[in-house]
């Protein structure tokens, strides 16, 4: 008699548990120390943005609304940054042969443009307010402003540990640290909306918090992983997300200082036309300190040289070309995948009598020295 | 240069087009004193921004030569410009969303529908000339593909005709060239034709190539970008049109000189609960106690029906809902194409398991294939052959079986196996080292964590490489194979690394 079950689960195909799922990417996240950071910062974030729009609804301040929009919008920055940072790790498949690394590029990328947008946007608004400059009203603005910056410093603090104390070495690197100590300013000092534009009213309110965005700083040109001992080793991908949060949260911090500064002016001063100054000045000011995150998630995803190699490779040319066999090096690319991780294909004219595995050894070492470890050496025997 | 010179003429026509318009509505919007009126004029210098970023991609990608720093060339460009505009968009629509939830709690009229309804209509009329330019390169050649040989996979084309005078040209010369320099100017008339400019294949070391099959269906996402932004402004136009006219004709606004009172505004100078209790008590006769309307005796006008008011934000959340439904796959192509996806067409098992059974090929390592741009699709592989003598043959094979598959641009670095090593033919000689661990790219077990490779590897690699017992001769090949060794694990990274090199530069001198 064969033996029929009538419980035979673990024949079934595997279900789609979307808790199981969910319940993964939470271990996943919690697993890194860059992404926990992360996490917890956008719980920061979200609920201080949902306690402004449930304050806003409960005293009908269409500004505090607006504001908590705002920064639901910036909040999703910060999911991206997460979103990469843990989409990075996942193993390669079929589909993705390099793995899922380009993500972080990726999310840089994203987060300046939505940076550059806002700095658009708040720029158009300091317009539209200098053109017509409503009432301002702040007692509601000042207390959230504080709070804002409160939350700023806070995320300040957390991404400073993780964000700074590296060594970097290469050329053309760490602009962004530059910019930090320099002026970023962002805000979205809305004092006074302007969406009533038959302007009976206006509303200040304050965009006073931080949102941190998964963008990246800059590349550290690293040939040699053994410098790695300021900071755990793989950590290289989360550090140009955690860069680029660490921009985010202080031209938001500059932002609110702006905010209070300018709320200041115009209670004591009276001085109306503050309010629009500051907001462009600050949009001017963020979209300055995008730039050079936004050129280098360019220059990778162009596949560009790597900036830190291209003194090196001419030399790494030379020394090929100099191998016993070899005539000529054709073709060369290099280019980025992810931090630190640099790919690099060649194609060899080589003697017929050369002897091809020596010379593929030879290449590969000359090229690892230098820091390319995936090398694609194609040898084309000349013909005789 | 003259291919997609069409491309650039729309895009400039548009440009100066929205332009000017974008000038017309800061004017009117300043002499109507409408705020409603600057912040649409806005929205239009955003589609400005688009169509620059649009214009500045096609240009960058027409520069497809090498140059020292971008070996690829420019090609990239479209796609990164389609990636920004489709980002662009999205943040766009937030913020649209933005201020239509502002509006639903505090609706406004408008001031002067007439004005708007008429730079609304000439706005839409700007954008309906935009949709119709874009249009053909938006859907007519959508589906390029790559069609070299293999058949086009997406058969939107007209012109077929060459195909095969392309695959017999690719499959005599070997066509390797990512950036076309000498082979590849053969070029079909492309199925939109816009940039039909076929090539002669004669013409040896004539470049040009911007009439390269793949430049235009990268420009293809590129122009899906512009088109999308320009549906999204003509959507936004026929919002205006559609409000402005319905406010015009159903809404009964406050008379200067009458008074009345706005039922659906709330204004925060007063009290809404009371007023409108009080201003009913008015209505009804009763005497009310603000001194300025005591000897009211005529009865207060009520200002218009107030759903009218809430007409704008709900139109303009449906327009965004369009809008998104319509950028996302906008939005995940370009974005599939820069995290170096393996192509759609392209079946990576299929591929590697037909591969292995070419003749003289051993094995396949560290198969990757991505795309660069359009039909550009770049392949790198490490393949294991027997001995240097047969390789150029088994080469050329393995690179007639890449053409067949449409993909021109190939680097195979060759492995030979050493006499001993026969055994072991499945293991890599020349592997990568840091990514590689974690994707067991030659085929073993599961190796460590992939968050601590990044880094770690490239010590353990070297440290593992230096303790492992494989013979001189083959010491290539042991000092990669030990990345797959687990057991091999936390050794003194620098001291390792000179016995490395040491040993090396012994193998060398040899």
């Amino acid at each position: 008699m064969l033996p029929l079950s009538i419980k035979d689960d673990e024949y079934k195909p595997a279900k789609f548990n979307l808790l199981f799922k969910l319940s993964g990417w939470f271990r996943s996240i919690l697993a890194d120390k860059t992404s926990r950071n992360l996490f917890f910062f956008l719980c920061l974030n979200l609920s201080f943005a949902f306690v402004e729009l449930l304050y806003g609804i409960w005293s009908n301040s269409l500004g505090l609304i607006s504001d908590s929009f705002h920064m639901f919008f910036d909040c999703t920055a910060l999911l991206a940054g997460l979103a990469a940072s843990v989409i990075s790790r996942w193993r390669s498949n079929d589909s993705f042969s390099y793995g899922y690394v380009r993500a972080e590029v990726l999310a840089g990328f994203v987060n300046g443009l939505f940076l550059i947008f806002t700095a658009f946007f708040i720029f158009s608004e300091g317009v539209e307010r200098a053109l017509e400059p409503p009432d301002v009203h702040h007692e509601r603005l000042l207390p959230v402003s504080i709070a804002g910056l409160l939350v700023n410093l806070v995320g300040i603090f957390v991404f400073q540990h993780g964000g700074h104390g590296h060594s970097h070495d290469g050329e053309g690197h760490g602009h962004s640290h530059s910019l930090f100590n320099g002026s970023i300013g962002h805000d979205h000092s809305h004092g006074g909306h302007g969406h009533s534009h038959t302007a009976k009213h206006g509303h200040g309110h304050d965009h006073g918090h931080g949102h941190g965005h998964g963008g990246h700083g800059h590349s550290h040109g690293e040939p040699d992983c053994h410098d790695d001992h300021s900071h755990t080793p793989g950590k290289g991908a989360s550090k140009q997300i955690l860069q680029g949060v660490f921009l985010h949260i202080v031209a938001d911090t500059l932002g609110s200082i702006g905010v209070i500064i300018s709320a200041f002016l115009m209670q004591k001063y009276d001085l109306m036309i503050a309010d629009p100054i500051c907001s462009m000045l600050i949009a001017l000011l963020i979209g300055v300190s995008v730039v050079p995150l936004l050129r280098e998630s360019i220059g990778i995803l162009m596949q560009r040289t790597p900036p830190t190699l291209d003194h090196a490779l001419p030399d790494c040319y030379q020394r090929v070309q100099q191998l016993q066999g070899v005539y000529n090096l054709q073709e060369p690319h290099f280019w980025t995948l992810c931090t630190d991780v640099y790919i690099g294909t060649l194609k060899l004219l080589v003697a017929p009598d050369a002897d091809s595995r020596w010379i593929l050894s030879q290449t590969h070492n000359i090229f690892t020295q230098v820091g390319v470890r995936q090398l694609y050496v194609q040898i084309d025997v000349a013909a005789m | 240069m003259a291919a997609c010179e069409p491309n650039r003429a729309r895009l400039l026509c548009m440009l100066s087009l929205t332009f000017g318009f974008f000038v017309v509505e800061v004017v009117v919007s300043r002499w109507t004193a409408s705020l409603a009126m600057l912040s649409d004029s806005f929205h239009m210098l955003s589609d400005v921004i688009a169509l620059v970023v649009a214009l500045v991609a096609v240009r960058f990608a027409a520069r497809t030569t090498a140059t020292d720093k971008n070996t690829f060339g420019w090609i990239r460009a479209e796609v990164m410009g389609a990636l920004v505009n489709a980002v662009f968009l999205t943040a766009l629509c937030f913020t649209v969303v933005l201020e239509a939830v502002e509006r639903f709690t505090e609706p406004h009229e408008i001031e002067f529908p007439r004005v708007v309804v008429v730079v609304g209509a000439l706005g839409l009329a700007v954008n309906l000339l935009g949709l119709c330019m874009f249009r053909g390169h938006a859907h007519g050649g959508g589906g390029h593909g790559h069609s070299h040989g293999g058949g086009g996979k997406k058969g939107k084309k007209t012109t077929t005709g060459n195909k095969t005078t392309k695959s017999g040209n690719n499959a005599a010369e070997e066509t390797n060239n990512l950036v076309p320099g000498t082979e590849r100017r053969e070029r079909t008339g492309s199925s939109h034709g816009e940039c039909v400019d076929v090539q002669l294949n004669g013409s040896a070391s004539y470049d040009d190539p911007e009439h390269d099959h793949s430049h235009d269906s990268a420009s293809q996402l590129n122009m899906r970008g512009v088109f999308l932004h320009v549906l999204g402004d003509a959507l936004g136009s026929v919002i205006v049109v559609i409000n402005a006219t319905i406010f015009t004709f159903m809404w009964q606004p406050c008379e200067p000189g009458v008074p009345c009172i706005n039922p659906c505004i709330n204004s925060h100078c007063t009290d809404h609960r009371h007023i409108n209790r009080t201003l009913v008590e008015l209505q009804d006769g009763d005497h009310g106690n603000h001194s300025d309307l005591q000897d009211m005796q005529t009865p207060l006008a009520r200002a218009g029906p107030c759903w009218v008011l809430y007409l704008d934000p709900t139109l303009c959340v449906i327009m965004v809902c369009i809008l998104l439904y319509t950028t996302y796959p906008l939005l995940k192509e370009s974005a599939l194409i820069l995290l170096q996806t393996v192509p759609k067409q392209i079946d990576m098992h299929s591929l590697n398991s037909r591969l292995r059974e070419l003749e003289g090929v051993l094995a396949v390592h560290e198969l990757h294939i991505w795309q660069l741009a359009g039909s550009r699709i770049i392949a790198t592989a490490h393949i294991k052959c027997h001995d240097p003598a047969t390789y150029m043959d088994v080469a050329k094979r393995i690179k007639a079986f890449f053409h067949d598959e449409g993909i021109h641009a190939t680097t195979i670095q060759p492995e030979f196996v050493t006499v001993n090593s026969e055994s072991r033919a499945s293991l890599c000689e020349l592997s990568c080292r840091t990514q590689c661990a974690p994707k067991f790219c030659c085929g073993s077990a599961d190796g460590p964590k992939p968050a601590e490779i990044a880094g770690a590897a490239g010590q353990k690699a070297i440290a593992a490489a230096a303790s492992t017992t494989a013979m001189l001769e083959v010491i290539n090949e042991s000092l990669e194979n030990a990345v797959r060794d687990q057991e091999i694990k936390g050794q003194g990274a620098p001291k390792a690394e000179e016995d490395v090199i040491v040993a090396r530069e012994v193998e060398s001198s040899l």
